[in-house]
């Protein structure tokens, strides 16, 4: 087991650095960018200008000096030695790119292809990067600054304000389609082919083909937009918030009810509620199809049947013997949701005006905020790892028959 | 194990490509001779190796006989073709696609690249085709591109097809009034190949529209109260390799006339003068239809019946008179909501409208631009030459003396230089013979203010905003105006400085107090003051970014991440303040501001938020069946046009 778990460790190190080399990567080759649509004001920009925006953003660095640079915080500067000086003369980006250019030498037309006009040598870095402005390395804790989203700000500092509202969310419906999903496809499984599980197939389908943006307007239209339009003639109806954390000032439900005050447990009981229906609603329909398969073929198995056929009660045979065995491929699965306890559910908190991770992510990468998307990425992908590592552990516990060597 | 290998390697290898790729060597390798493409750099330290290249780019240079985008488009260079394309385009139609709810669509038809209430408008100009398709297919006809019979694209006499490639960007608004431009060239006979692209490409700083790296490309302009346009318009401001891509003349436009008129435009204080030269510039725009102005953009804001005090405004933003606004039931606190969460509460970095709206009140606001135009807020009336707050003298310029060239850029007068004298004339300096140039001094002046946490405003506010805005290291996109400060003097006993521009810098807003102000005494939580930070450090400072004092009618007490930012009365502020609370709630999507607006959650919606697209309906609607929301349309001062590029690479 510990041979193995060292295998693992290294395997993770292996590829969480190439998911994060990769996405990195692919960030740099993506049209766009921080510096997309600046021209895009009646305005006159120098080469001089745009030279020193791109250095704010380290896009004067060649990309694996950069990735490294967000890695590990290296290279900053020139490397010393016994208080010499070395390396210093190595060009590590362009400061002043030069695009392909036409000109005339000798009476003639010549062209000259892109190149850089002033490089940037290992000695420049502490003068065009001071370090207040640069960040110690991902991998030293350093999740450096923002670029656009909030420009100079902490990166960390800003995903630590968006996690709570994120964990708050994911955790509840998290939670909430386990408790609901698991009895329900347990219960499916058992009454197969019943009015029971054909209804509750037909909800699961529904919940996991409908679109969370599609749901999410739907709970609105439904719980906040109609019943507001009929305040005038039904003003007992109660209308739901339709989007944020909390409120801001106090509000009315119903007619019959007191008017909620921001920022007590009513108001965040009521503003998590549609968000949270619509997650619950799409996991749990995938939980409790899970669990029902799985179900369905641990009651097929000979040890089942041998069960029924000691003389058991169905309840004995479906939870000692049936369901503890439906539960194993379950429970490694299950730590899956781990990552999206950090990554949030993009598209539902954006419908919903929830301040989480998600929103923030959709927002660095709408506008092309490298350092907190690739933060964002690579703490997903950590945590993913991780809990892969965690699911497959957890086998050998629920699963005395499987043993890593 | 074996796959683990093998992935190894391959992942090894993909990563040393990249790596190769990615970080060339800083001298050039001599170059192989080669046709053509030939790589041409020049090595100063080998001697030897220049040699090299230099032979062997003698045979390549024979073969480079122009730059890109230096030959004429062969069917758009063609005048008769590109009034056919105006003349087959519906505006109309093309408006009542994407704005099915405004009943006027006309208001919003454009025939200039000025709006028509601005006071740089002086058409109707007639030359500029409207639809017409009889016309626009006479002039086809006229051009050599002719509809065979049974054919639905035309063909000139070398039988080659009139199709001509469209680009934009995904965008729906665009993609459907695209595809209503698509049908009426169509019903020409002219076939219009559509290339939607990202924006990201469309807009990227070396892509798409900045390499002109297209035939017809539609995007919008955002109008300013001055209507600005020298690098638009001007033969100098033409994008090409050879000026390294440098201008926003991307339909490579070079019309003598016109070009004079638009430097003349921007390079002269006197309103009058400069109407009759953007008049100049709107004739020769309409005769040579080098871009097709299709219509401006309907905005739609919306607030509830219960507010009032909202003033819509093309030009300036909706919360510049935010303390004027006021809930009929007696509420203390507006609510406002918007799809953007601001990036800083500095505006030097930052040029986000949902910024302005919030920045305007909670910091305060030294001038306004209502209806395209200026008006004074803190300072204390507009530095004109009028109001004797500004002078215009002749001074005469020597070689060695700083200069604001023809080019719009502070250089040392030597021979060769270009500038405009004193009578508005280009000259070229000779070398010896001294120049007549007009110099520009102004002094600014501010109305007495308080910051929000009691201290008086002081000239020192001003001077920090000179250095700061002024700091290559702060962070600011451009440094126009600072570099063409002369000389500055601060006054001692009052909040006024005069500054001296270089000979030859007339910017047509020089009344306008160029730089912001900032609490010079502010002492920072670290203990720093303020003053002393280094710029480069400036967007870092919460107190900076988050936080600001201010001198206007409302101070930021709360900014929650992703929620909301809450700002309280400024109860140092002079003036009358109606509501003592105001939050901006920030809400991500569009239909959900709608629905907090309908559900009385928020309180206005501004046009960055509401946009114009169904969204619209639903207030509308709203507004019809239970008057509990209010909205108002109008014309944006951002227009969408069609480029059309005259040169091909």
């Amino acid at each position: 087991m510990t041979n193995y778990l060292i295998r693992r460790i290294i395997q993770m190190i292996f590829v969480i650095f190439l998911a994060a080399l990769f996405t990195y990567y692919l960030f740099t080759v993506s049209p766009g960018g921080p510096l997309a649509g600046i021209q895009q004001q009646q305005r006159r920009i120098t080469r001089e200008d745009m030279a020193r925006l791109r250095a704010q953003y380290e896009m004067d660095f060649y990309w694996p000096y950069r990735f490294s640079r967000w890695l590990i915080g290296l290279p900053n500067g020139p490397i010393t030695i016994g208080g010499k000086e070395i390396f210093s003369n190595v060009a590590v980006g362009c400061y002043l790119a030069r695009d392909e250019q036409t000109v005339e030498q000798n009476g003639q037309l010549v062209k000259i292809p892109k190149g850089c006009d002033q490089y940037v040598y290992l000695a420049d870095i502490p003068e065009l990067h001071p370090a207040i402005k640069s960040s110690k390395g991902i991998l030293r804790g350093d999740f450096g600054l923002s670029t656009v989203v909030r420009p100079g700000r902490p990166v960390f500092g800003e995903m630590m304000t968006r996690l709570p509202a994120t964990l708050e969310l994911m955790l509840l419906s998290t939670f909430l389609s386990f408790l609901f999903g698991i009895p329900i496809g347990i219960y499916s499984a058992i009454k197969q082919y019943s009015r029971f599980d054909y209804t509750f197939t037909t909800v699961s389908f529904i919940g996991s083909a409908m679109p969370t943006f599609f749901f999410g307007l739907m709970l609105i239209l439904v719980f906040s937009v109609l019943p507001n339009l009929l305040q005038d003639s039904l003003p007992w109806l109660p209308k739901l918030p339709p989007g944020s954390r909390v409120a801001v000032r106090p509000y009315e439900v119903a007619s019959w009810l007191p008017r909620v005050t921001p920022g007590t447990g009513l108001d965040r009981f009521l503003h998590i509620l549609m968000p949270l229906g619509v997650l619950t609603f799409f996991s749990m329909a995938t939980w409790s199809r899970f669990v029902r398969s799985s179900m369905l073929e641990v009651m097929r198995q000979d040890y089942v049947r041998t069960a029924r056929a000691k003389g058991l009660v169905e309840k004995t045979v479906v939870i000692k013997h049936a369901l503890r065995n439906a539960l194993i491929p379950f429970v490694t699965i299950a730590v899956l949701t781990i990552p999206g306890f950090f990554s949030g559910a993009i598209i539902t908190e954006t419908v919903f005006a929830w301040p989480g991770m998600g929103r923030l992510y959709f927002d660095a990468l709408n506008r092309s905020d490298w350092p907190i998307a690739l933060a964002f990425i690579f703490v997903t992908a950590l945590l993913t790892v991780v809990a892969t590592l965690l699911g497959d552990i957890l086998y050998t516990v629920v699963d005395p028959r499987i043993k890593y060597t | 194990m074996k796959n683990l290998k093998l992935l190894s390697l391959v992942a090894i290898l993909a990563i040393a490509s990249m790596v190769l790729a990615a970080c060339p060597a800083p001298a050039a390798e001599p170059a192989a001779p080669q046709v053509v493409t030939q790589i041409v750099e020049v090595v100063k330290e080998v001697e030897k190796t220049v040699e090299v290249v230099v032979e062997s780019t003698v045979e390549v240079v024979k073969e480079v006989t122009t730059e890109d985008y230096s030959t004429p488009h062969p069917v758009l260079s063609d005048l008769k073709v590109r009034q056919a394309l105006a003349y087959c385009l519906d505006r109309s139609a093309l408006i009542a696609s994407v704005y099915p709810y405004v009943e006027d669509g006309a208001v919003l038809e454009m025939d200039s690249f000025l709006p028509k209430t601005h006071w740089a408008y002086k058409g109707p100009y007639a030359d500029m085709p409207m639809y017409d398709p009889e016309k626009g297919n006479a002039l086809l006809d006229e051009a050599g591109w002719t509809l065979a019979e049974g054919a639905t694209v035309r063909q000139n006499a070398d039988g080659e097809v009139l199709a001509v490639k469209f680009t934009t960007t995904t965008a729906q608004f665009r993609q459907t009034w695209s595809a209503v431009a698509q049908q009426n060239l169509a019903a020409c006979g002219i076939q219009m190949l559509t290339n939607y692209t990202p924006a990201s490409w469309w807009f990227g700083d070396t892509t798409g529209l900045t390499r002109r790296d297209f035939e017809l490309g539609a995007f919008a302009w955002v109008g300013q109260a001055d209507p600005s346009g020298r690098t638009l318009y001007a033969c100098d401001q033409v994008p090409v390799p050879s000026n390294n891509w440098e201008g926003q003349n991307y339909m490579g436009w070079c019309n003598e006339a016109a070009s004079a008129a638009i430097v003349k435009a921007n390079n002269t204080l006197i309103r009058d003068e400069r109407i009759a030269a953007y008049d100049t510039v709107q004739k020769e725009f309409a005769k040579d239809v080098v871009s097709i102005p299709v219509f401006q953009r309907a905005e739609a804001e919306a607030w509830s019946a219960n507010l009032e005090g909202v003033r819509s405004d093309a030009t300036e933003y909706a919360t510049a008179n935010l303390q004027e606004w006021k809930l009929l039931d007696g509420g203390d606190t507006i609510v406002i909501g918007m799809t953007q969460e601001p990036d800083s509460m500095w505006s030097l970095v930052s040029s986000m409208a949902a910024q302005r709206l919030v920045v305007i009140p909670a910091k305060g606001h030294i001038a306004s631009q209502y209806s395209y135009d200026f008006q004074p807020v803190l300072q204390d009336g507009l530095s004109t030459i009028e109001s004797g707050l500004a002078t215009n003298d002749t001074v005469e310029v020597k070689a060695g003396d700083t200069v604001y060239s023809v080019n719009g850029e502070p250089v040392a007068l030597e021979a060769g230089v270009k500038v405009f004298d004193v009578d508005g004339n280009e000259v070229e300096f000779t070398g010896s013979e001294a120049i007549k140039m007009p110099q520009l001094k102004v002094t600014y002046k501010m109305q007495d203010y308080t910051w929000s946490d009691g201290t008086a405003g002081s000239v020192a506010d001003m001077e920090l905003g000179f250095n700061i805005d002024c700091d290559k290291e702060s962070g600011a996109v451009e440094f126009i105006t600072c570099d063409a400060i002369a000389d500055k003097a601060f006054a001692t006993d009052a909040k006024e400085v005069t500054v001296t521009y270089v000979p030859g810098y007339q910017a047509p807003t020089y009344y306008l107090y160029p730089f912001s102000l900032y609490p010079s005494h502010q002492v920072l939580a670290d203990g720093r003051n303020l003053a002393e930070v280094p710029a480069s450090e400036w967007a870092t400072l919460p107190e900076i970014a988050e936080t600001p004092l201010s001198f206007g009618p409302y101070v930021i007490t709360e900014w929650v991440k992703g929620q909301s930012i809450t700002m309280a009365k400024n109860e140092f502020y002079a003036g009358d303040v109606a509501t003592p609370n105001v939050i901006f709630v920030f809400v991500a999507d569009t239909n959900q501001a709608v629905a907090q607006l309908l559900n009385g959650d928020v309180d206005y919606l501004d046009d960055s938020t509401l946009g114009a697209g169904a969204e619209v309906q639903t207030v509308i609607d709203a507004a019809k069946s239970t008057g509990n929301v209010k909205y108002e349309i109008s014309a944006s001062s951002t227009w969408e046009h069609i480029d059309i590029n005259l040169f091909t690479k």
